[in-house]
């Protein structure tokens, strides 16, 4: 896969907290939305998922449950709750201003300057 | 603010859930990833293997995991803990040795200090005891009471000089009288010590006046709360004291035991009152009787040095001013608590003899940890890379090993305070089987439990962590391709050859420690100490008490001789004053016949007994020349007395003394004249040199305080009974005490010996468990890292005999190098060990050759299973086991 970006570090949560806030995931779900909703572009390493998942359990913006998978097997389910909804509001609020600042940046020229 | 307390509560309370969510979650994804690979056509296999692939390092996630959960520290450690719990089960052997070295090495040390700071360490119970010391004439004697009332009148460096005596009483109240103990002090005793009374007052310097009498007592508290349930009204009342009534004045504190370290007191009487209490003539204006213990309380600001030079003036010019009593006289200044430096001398160095040879055994105990931690480290470097490779942290396996460690510490130091605090409860509660009210404070001294935990542990983890560290740091897949465990091990295994050696070393010293007491024992034992105790018992009883005259009790005293000697079953009986190795002794100074105007300092002291007839056949003391002590030798016949050989040759340097005469400074001017000659004998203690010793015809010097001795060979009881009922009949009034076969009062004398037999036994067993366990597992571990070697020759046709060379040589080498070790030092520490042992010598053959024969055995015992092991090696298995 010759397009595949490494992620920029300290996105994987803002990543997760987006996937989260389409609809209640398991841990694989997640894994699949952020590969579904990135088009495959961003590479996410698996095994690095569940530290940054029970981080954000432990601090509040995740709540968990167990429930049945489309497959029958009991699996751990993550839902957005309002303190993660507000942290992913302002997250990707930042995330645009950084983005775009960073867009401006490099697409100056030397005549601009 | 609910989730977070809900995760919180989970976190604390679940963490086994928590840890298995982990689990379950990643597992979870595993599977779902596995069949979703499945699903596009690999193999279940394949897919499985695919997905841990892309998942990455499995351990290393779930670790993150874990701790991004909140499963920090805490839980871990209960990892750790259920892991070292689960190792220990699988290994019984190795935990209860490392657990019971430390249990051992931790818990004597406490003990032996304990016993140790309780013995001479501790001041006496009052206000500021850094600032009292006694003041002793020479090196153990004590003053005589004029110079005691010189030495306070006339000093320039105490606040307070206050004397003392030991006094036994006897003590009616409601009718009953019983024997009591107490001192007779002088009248700022109280005020010295700087004690305030429980209830009452003490007495003070203005009712201790001699000759003025002052019949006033202090009782102790725990004779109050005893003998007078604590009532309040006791303070004012009358008690009669020896049949005479005395006012208590007041209660001693709860806690407050005087002036002696060990001796329990009832009651406290003004020294002026000593011939009542005592019973026989005043002593108080004699400077030749040197009967009283002084303690004084330094001034603020005076040193030692500056106290002790103004004792040695003041002795120096009461020698000038008294030439034919105190000449000679020299005052020093010690410790007070243990009589002066009577006791404290040879206390302390027993002492420091035991605790040095309990270091030995921490020591011991500390090198037994390390041989075994470093063999269980070098055994588990395969299972340690093993966790490493499947990510387990560096930090996390040393906290693994580290959580063993002191799993270990703490369950040993449990088992070792227990040793400790029972043993020093059992030696609290223990009285010696005397009639003075002696008793030992000892509590387990904590500083020195935790003192002893830290040095055991640490040597377990250093010497755990080493190898560990090792396998931490080398690459794992060496380590786990590395199947010779011998690889690389060179200088470690050289390491624990330096430490068995060690171990053997010390366990030589031990063992002779062990071997050592129990030959002093045996020859205190069989040592000839001038009469023969079996057969022979004794009962006392004090005429003073029972307010007899000497005429009367003169009468009295050879009646009752003569009612016991007629009873059935006795064979013969006399009495005396007292007799050799009791507890109660009189000692005198004399001069010959040829040198009657010696000065005091060169006359010779002698132990006293004043004897009656028929006492030496009674006793069993051989007469070598002339005669016994007789019945013809009364009163109004010419004083006599029977001398031992050493007195003969001291006093009069002849072996044929008989008819020769000399003077008795303790009873005046008279001739004694030597009638006889008796073997020598033992008077004070076992370990004492030759002494003088003069046996007087008690007829001719009137004592109060008898013990009467018969031999029968009837059984001591019944013995005991039949002198009780004659006494009965003969005056019902008089009360026997100290009824004891001689052999038990020998117990006392023997005490020493035995505790020294004891405690260096018991040192000398825990040193060859302790290399036993430590050798054995050298050899073992020897055997099964070179399984595959000896499979290897035992295929090849190597015989027996080179199998054991290949597995044993080695720690022969160590065995013979460490018995060379520990024999150096034990010449070296021949005089440590002469202090804990007396009448034996470290250079004894019988004692070396017995160690060496008992480390031959040691060495026999741990190598037995192993060797056996190697022998029977089945070389097809041993092959295949890597």
């Amino acid at each position: 896969m010759p397009d595949r970006a490494n992620l920029v570090p300290g996105t994987l949560e803002l990543l997760i907290l987006k996937a989260v806030s389409l609809g209640r995931l398991h841990g694989y779900g997640i894994l699949l939305r952020i590969q579904q909703i990135s088009g495959g572009a961003l590479d996410v390493e698996q095994g690095a998922l569940y530290p940054a998942l029970y981080r954000l359990e432990r601090a509040g913006q995740l709540d968990t449950e167990w429930g049945t998978s489309d497959n029958n097997r009991r699996a751990k389910f993550y839902r957005l709750t309002p303190a993660g909804r507000a942290r992913l509001r302002d997250a990707t609020e930042a995330w645009r201003r950084t983005a775009g600042a960073m867009a401006a940046a490099l697409r100056a020229r030397a005549d601009e300057v | 603010m609910w989730r977070r307390l809900r995760h919180a509560a989970r976190t604390i309370l679940g963490r086994n859930g928590l840890r298995d969510e982990v689990a379950g979650d990643v597992q979870f994804h595993l599977d779902a990833r596995a069949e979703d690979l499945m699903t596009r056509g690999m193999s279940a296999d394949a897919a499985r293997r695919q997905a841990r692939l892309e998942f990455g390092a499995v351990e290393a996630y779930r670790e993150d995991t874990r701790q991004a959960a909140g499963l920090s520290l805490l839980s871990d450690v209960r990892a750790d803990l259920v892991y070292a719990t689960r190792l220990t089960r699988r290994q019984p052997a190795f935990a209860c040795a490392a657990i019971g070295s430390l249990a051992l090495g931790i818990g004597v040390n406490t003990l032996v200090f304990s016993v140790a700071s309780g013995l001479v360490m501790r001041p006496l119970p009052v206000d500021r005891p850094d600032q009292l010391v006694t003041i002793q004439d020479g090196s153990s004697e004590g003053l005589s009471y004029p110079a005691y009332r010189d030495l306070r009148d006339q000093n320039a460096t105490f606040a307070g000089v206050a004397g003392y005596r030991i006094a036994p009483m006897s003590l009616e109240h409601d009718g009953t009288a019983s024997r009591a103990w107490g001192y007779l002090a002088t009248g700022d005793y109280f005020d010295v010590l700087g004690v305030r009374p429980a209830a009452g007052r003490f007495f003070h310097q203005d009712e201790d006046e001699p000759p003025a009498e002052s019949p006033v007592a202090v009782i102790s508290y725990d004779c109050w709360i005893g003998r007078f349930g604590g009532a309040m009204r006791v303070v004012g009342s009358t008690v009669r004291i020896n049949g005479r009534p005395y006012t208590v004045l007041g209660v001693a504190p709860s806690g407050f035991v005087g002036t002696e370290m060990f001796y329990r007191p009832d009651i406290w009487v003004p020294m002026t009152m000593q011939p009542q209490i005592e019973a026989r003539s005043s002593w108080l204006e004699s400077r030749l009787v040197r009967d009283i213990f002084a303690v004084g309380r330094l001034r603020p600001g005076v040193s030692q040095p500056q106290a002790q030079a103004n004792v040695t003036a003041i002795s120096a010019s009461l020698a000038r001013e008294y030439p034919s009593t105190d000449e000679g006289l020299s005052f020093k200044l010690a410790e007070p608590g243990l009589l002066g430096d009577t006791l404290r001398t040879p206390i302390k160095a027993f002492s420091i003899g035991l605790l040095a040879l309990a270091t030995l055994v921490l020591l011991m105990a500390c090198v037994n940890l390390a041989v075994m931690f470093t063999a269980r480290g070098a055994d588990r470097q395969r299972e340690l890379a093993i966790r490493l490779s499947i990510g387990a942290g560096r930090g996390r396996i040393v906290r693994q090993l580290l959580t063993e460690t002191l799993l270990f510490a703490v369950v040993g130091g449990a088992v070792g305070l227990g040793i400790a605090v029972g043993s020093a409860q059992m030696l609290s509660a223990w009285r010696p089987p005397v009639d003075v009210p002696i008793q030992f404070d000892v509590t387990a001294d904590m500083r020195v439990f935790v003192f002893a935990l830290v040095v055991a542990t640490l040597a377990g983890v250093l010497f755990g962590l080493a190898p560990a560290l090792k396998a931490s740091r080398t690459d794992a897949q060496a380590a786990l391709k590395d199947l010779d465990p011998r690889a690389g091990g060179g200088r470690r295994l050289a390491m624990r050859d330096v430490l068995v050696a060690a171990q053997v070393a010390i366990c030589f010293v031990l063992v002779a420690g062990c071997f050592l007491a129990l030959r002093g024992l045996q020859s205190a034992l069989t040592m000839p100490i001038g009469f023969e105790p079996t057969g022979v018992t004794m009962v006392g009883y004090d005429l003073g008490l029972a307010g007899y005259s000497p005429a009367r009790g003169a009468d009295f005293e050879q009646r009752a001789v003569e009612a016991v000697r007629r009873l059935p079953g006795i064979d013969h009986a006399a009495f005396g004053d007292t007799i050799p190795l009791y507890l109660n002794e009189s000692n005198t100074s004399v001069a010959p016949d040829d040198r009657p105007d010696l000065p005091p300092s060169r006359r010779v002291g002698t132990a006293r007994y004043e004897v009656s007839s028929d006492y030496f056949t009674t006793m069993g003391t051989r007469i070598l020349q002339g005669r016994g002590i007789e019945a013809s030798d009364t009163a109004r016949a010419p004083t006599v007395a029977v001398v031992n050989e050493t007195f003969a040759t001291r006093v009069f340097r002849t072996n044929a003394p008989v008819g020769r005469r000399f003077k008795d400074f303790g009873h005046g001017d008279d001739w004694v004249e030597v009638v006889g000659v008796s073997e020598d004998g033992k008077y004070q203690s076992l370990s004492e040199a030759p002494r003088p010793a003069v046996f007087e015809a008690i007829a001719q010097n009137y004592q109060a305080t008898i013990s009467l001795v018969a031999r029968s060979s009837l059984p001591s009881d019944q013995v005991v009974a039949e002198i009780r009922r004659a006494f009965e009949r003969l005056d019902p009034a008089i009360a026997l005490y100290e009824t004891q076969t001689v052999d038990d009062m020998l117990g006392l004398v023997l005490l020493p010996s035995r505790a020294a037999a004891i405690a260096l036994g018991a040192f000398g067993i825990l040193a060859v468990l302790l290399a036993l366990t430590g050798l054995h597992g050298v050899v073992t571990n020897a055997v099964a890292k070179r399984q595959r070697e000896i499979g290897i020759r035992v295929a090849i046709g190597a015989q027996p005999g080179e199998i054991l060379r290949l597995v044993l040589s080695r720690t022969l080498v160590l065995l013979g190098v460490g018995t060379i070790a520990g024999l150096l030092l034990v010449l070296l520490g021949s005089r440590v060990l002469a202090s804990v042992v007396y009448q034996a010598s470290p250079r004894d053959p019988l004692v070396l050759v017995g160690v060496g024969a008992s480390l031959a055995i040691v060495g026999a015992l741990a190598c037995w299973a192993p060797a056996r092991r190697a022998l029977r090696l089945n070389p097809v298995t041993a092959l295949r086991s890597e």
